[in-house]
């Protein structure tokens, strides 16, 4: 019995739909509120009034940080390899530490200079280049695109765990099922919030959307543990696991340690320094702030997932161990009838053992909730993501070489343009690859997300540069991170679009070598900072006066400059 | 007129405590995951915790007490 089954098994009566209700009145209360409070300028609609306080801004960078990943795929990893992909966790107190040590230089060196997006920073320092800024808008661009089509298919999927009977209509004729309503429903909510409230909208939903995330991580695993027998049981039936589910590489023999290092590294720093959180920094009320947000974070984080929703993966791998069907490790048929089922492990887990445990009346409550926390997840990491996009498109690229002299109100308008034109072509995508089974772009962005990371990841040298060293040129930043951009590229599909096959062959063979080793955005930083430093090396550097004026900046607290 | 930064108040120990951070990715999730591997794929345990987890957990711990030391010592913003 697949989970779906499973849902469908259990009798869920209205409980799903009513949480679900006051969960959506909620998220468009804050969506109107927000509007009521906001003014009408950009910097207002895209940084909340540079005002946002701890509570806030821990919760909206933890929320923007994990999406459905956290509550589906990570799970589903631990199900699939074992405890090997226990060390993802130790990525965590870095990213914290990041939100402190990067974040508050990004925050004095904002308030002084009025940034609003991270290319305002980076080429104030190494001068203004309208290519350097493009580049930094495609990073930007290349990191939020896959992240918000994925958010919105997840919408789908869960609509159709939560309310597996609702019968399809007919709209315009056009056959609408359970899964398009999800999505349709998902995008356009997130969408009119963002819409109408800006920054300050998304940060308080992330708030909720945080929350109930939290609670759902551990809830998920204490469920888990329980239904197990307690603690030492559960650790008992753990330790009997076959040995490849307890060690390195993991039964899928991808968890190197070097690969697990560099992963920690430099996917969490490079989460740290998309469009989304950079500008989380520039939004809060003081690097005091971001402080406190950098301990809640280091260790509320780790431990939801440690002590929590990992060990449902672990539990699951013990209840319903996976097969070998055709060399390919496959779910067991509990947890889902195909190769990606595994990430279905917390809702079968869920659906299976929550109920038992706490009665069908507060069992069916605490899956609705947890289910919504899951869609909360997608929501939290969507909203973030098309703001993003929508400040990067109109502060980078609209007002730098569409329209330079455009006020205040059309830049307002025209962001607000690029969330609904994103959400609608995410839309799209996402249905039309559901419809279609010889369209392909979502199999494809699904295998750019994984690089989504990488890809923001060629920031990283230009942000540690201007922010700890200034010794890189502006003809250094853009080959270094053109080269480091390229580099990525040669791990995803495109390249066996446009490449003769024995070059693809050999392509594969270097990428499949060094995928296999390191992390992708760790391999391309090493290209990118090599380029970078080389360049910079024999190419004139910004002049004396902008570095000083650039450090001063940096290390001056704003409120002090008179 | 810009308020001049101060000096941190404990020079020495950001090195410290980075080089027990770096420290502890090389243990934990890096290379140093080999000293307990073969003893955790025999099905050891530390504490009743299967060894792996145990290890996840012990590295947390130390580099979350690093952070948490940095933000009680070091981390003095000039707006403080």
């Amino acid at each position: 019995m697949s989970s779906f089954d499973l849902l469908a098994a259990l009798d869920m009566g209205i409980t799903p739909h009513v949480v679900l209700t006051l969960y959506m009145v909620m998220l468009l209360a804050f969506g109107i509120i927000g509007y009521l409070k906001s003014k009408t300028s950009e910097e207002d609609y895209y940084l909340a009034g540079r005002e946002q306080g701890v509570l806030v801004t821990s919760l909206t960078i933890m929320a923007t940080m994990f999406s459905s990943a956290a509550m589906l795929g990570i799970p589903g990893l631990i199900y699939k390899d074992g405890v090997s992909f226990l060390f993802f966790t130790l990525n965590l107190p870095l990213s914290g530490a990041a939100i402190y040590i990067l974040g508050s230089r990004i925050w004095r060196i904002g308030r002084t200079r009025g940034y609003i997006t991270p290319a305002d920073l980076v080429t104030d320092c190494y001068g203004n280049s309208g290519l350097l800024r493009s580049l930094i808008a495609l990073v930007g661009f290349l990191y939020v695109i896959p992240y918000i089509v994925m958010q919105i298919k997840a919408g789908g999927y869960l609509a159709q765990r939560m309310f597996p009977d609702t019968e399809s209509i007919i709209f315009l004729g056009q056959e609408i099922g359970i899964f398009e309503m999800g999505t349709i429903a998902l995008s356009i909510l997130t969408m009119l919030y963002v819409l109408i409230g800006g920054m300050r909208s998304v940060a308080w939903t992330d708030v909720v959307q945080g929350i109930l995330l939290l609670s759902g991580m551990l809830v998920a695993g204490t469920a888990t543990v329980m239904a197990m027998g307690g603690p030492s049981s559960f650790f008992d039936q753990v330790a009997a696991l076959p040995s490849a589910a307890l060690s390195v590489p993991g039964p899928s023999g991808i968890w190197s340690p070097w690969k697990l290092m560099t992963l920690c590294i430099f996917a969490s720093l490079s989460t740290m320094i998309q469009p989304g959180q950079w500008m989380r920094y520039y939004a809060a009320s003081s690097p005091k702030t971001l402080k406190r947000s950098a301990i809640i974070f280091s260790t509320l984080l780790p431990s939801c997932f440690l002590f929590g929703v990992m060990l449902v993966g672990l539990g699951a791998r013990v209840l319903y161990p996976p097969s070998v069907e055709n060399g390919a490790l496959m779910p067991h048929p509990a947890i889902g009838s195909q190769a990606g089922g595994f990430d279905q492990v917390v809702v079968a887990m869920l659906q299976e053992h929550v109920p038992l445990l706490l009665g069908p009346t507060l069992g069916v409550v605490f899956v609705s909730l947890i289910l919504v926390a899951i869609m909360a997840a997608s929501m939290s990491t969507a909203d973030s993501n098309l703001h993003a996009l929508s400040a990067v498109l109109t502060r980078d690229v609209y007002d730098r070489f569409v329209r330079p002299r455009a006020g205040e109100r059309e830049r307002a308008w025209f962001g607000r343009g690029v969330i609904v034109v994103a959400t609608l072509l995410a839309l799209w995508l996402v249905n039309l690859g559901e419809q279609d089974p010889n369209f392909k772009p979502i199999a494809l962005i699904a295998q750019l997300m994984f690089v989504a990371m990488a890809f923001s990841c060629q920031l990283l040298p230009l942000a540690l540069d201007a922010l700890f060293f200034r010794r890189g040129s502006q003809t250094g930043a853009i080959c270094g991170i053109t080269s480091g951009i390229l580099f990525v590229f040669l791990f995803t599909p495109f390249p066996q679009l446009i490449l003769s096959d024995g070059l693809t062959a050999s392509v594969k063979g270097l990428t499949g070598t060094l995928s296999g080793l390191f992390d992708i955005g760790f391999s391309g930083f090493v290209v990118n900072t090599a380029v970078f430093a080389i360049v910079s090396r024999f190419t004139p550097l910004p002049s004396k006066e902008r570095l000083e004026s650039f450090e001063r900046d940096l290390n001056t607290n704003p409120h002090t400059i008179k | 007129m810009i308020e001049e930064q101060q000096p941190p108040p404990y020079p020495k120990l950001k090195w410290i405590l980075s080089a027990i951070f770096l420290f502890a990715l090389i243990m934990g999730p890096g290379p140093g995951l080999y000293l307990i591997n073969d003893f955790a794929a025999a099905g050891g345990t530390l504490a009743g915790v299967p060894a792996l987890y145990a290890w996840a957990v012990f590295w947390f711990v130390v580099e979350a007490g690093v952070v948490i030391t940095a933000y009680r010592t070091i981390w003095r913003d000039l707006l403080e």
